[in-house]
């Protein structure tokens, strides 16, 4: 199953996506961020995109300057 | 030779069907029974095994062909639920015990988003725990609304008991809220706690 993983710089930012995503009634999972992805931060947040709309995540978090790179993850 | 077609289907689904099929066919006639996971296919094996039929198993990619003989009889009166055992073979012998939904003692957002991550890595882990407990405020990661119940309940479909105490629901007020794990009470808890040998504490 194909997964997009958000990842941020900071805890800081994944807090704030946590409650914004939260109050949007998205769908997401918070994970620890997978070994095989770098990342300065020990969270991230798992979307499925058949169940959540990833064009309106990013639109949320842009209007609410948060900056995150996406990455596509297949998971069995 | 008969063929049954189990794929798609759980246990017990490839026993009854088997068990059909058997009564169906005549001495020594050949049934082929096709299945797609590996639980039904030890189940079936052994249920056939143990009513002195030998299996020959061949498998094609995620399915298993299991080719017998009818050379033994199957009683109506045996119950095929019997054989269902669910492998359990990567559960260890550990607990986890939540008294509280949150993790650690610190900023109460941080606790939040740190308990979701620990719960959602559970299913990956190697060795699952045997049991989760919820005591407390623990028990609101167990309700109808809780962020983590998907996790928890494909937790609990792996076979991994989950119980709620009986008491933290009635004193929240949040029993007709429960939507995973069964209700249990002082004596059952302290009975899983007293006899495993890890307790994770998050």
């Amino acid at each position: 199953m194909k997964y997009i993983i958000l990842i941020f710089e900071t805890t800081h930012k994944v807090l704030k996506t946590d409650k914004l995503l939260i109050e949007n009634k998205i769908k997401f999972d918070i994970i620890p961020t997978p070994k095989d992805i770098s990342s300065d931060c020990g969270m991230a947040i798992r979307i499925d995109p058949t169940l959540a709309d990833l064009f309106l995540i990013k639109s949320l978090l842009k209007t609410n300057n948060i900056e995150c790179n996406y990455i596509e993850k297949q998971i069995k | 030779m008969k063929i049954v077609d189990a794929k798609g289907k759980l246990c017990p689904m490839p026993l009854i069907m088997t068990k059909k099929a058997l009564s169906e066919i005549k001495e020594n006639e050949l049934l082929k029974i096709l299945i797609d996971n590996d639980t039904s296919v030890k189940n079936v094996t052994r249920f056939l095994d143990e009513h002195g039929m030998k299996v020959h198993i061949v498998k094609v990619g995620i399915v298993s062909e299991l080719t017998v003989s009818k050379t033994g009889i199957i009683p109506e009166s045996v119950q095929v639920e019997d054989y269902c055992k669910i492998e359990n073979s990567n559960t260890s012998n550990y607990i986890v015990a939540f008294q509280k939904n949150r993790l650690g003692d610190g900023a109460e957002d941080l606790g939040n988003i740190l308990i979701k991550a620990f719960i959602n890595t559970l299913p990956e882990t190697t060795l699952k725990p045997k049991s989760l407990i919820f005591l407390n405020s623990g028990i609101f990661l167990a309700l109808k609304d809780s962020l983590v119940l998907d996790a928890l309940k494909k937790l609990e479909q792996m076979g991994i008991e989950i119980l709620v105490c009986g008491t933290c629901l009635d004193y929240y007020h949040k029993k007709q809220e429960l939507e995973v794990g069964i209700i249990s009470n002082m004596y059952d808890i302290i009975e899983r706690l007293s006899q495993t040998g890890n307790i994770i504490y998050p």
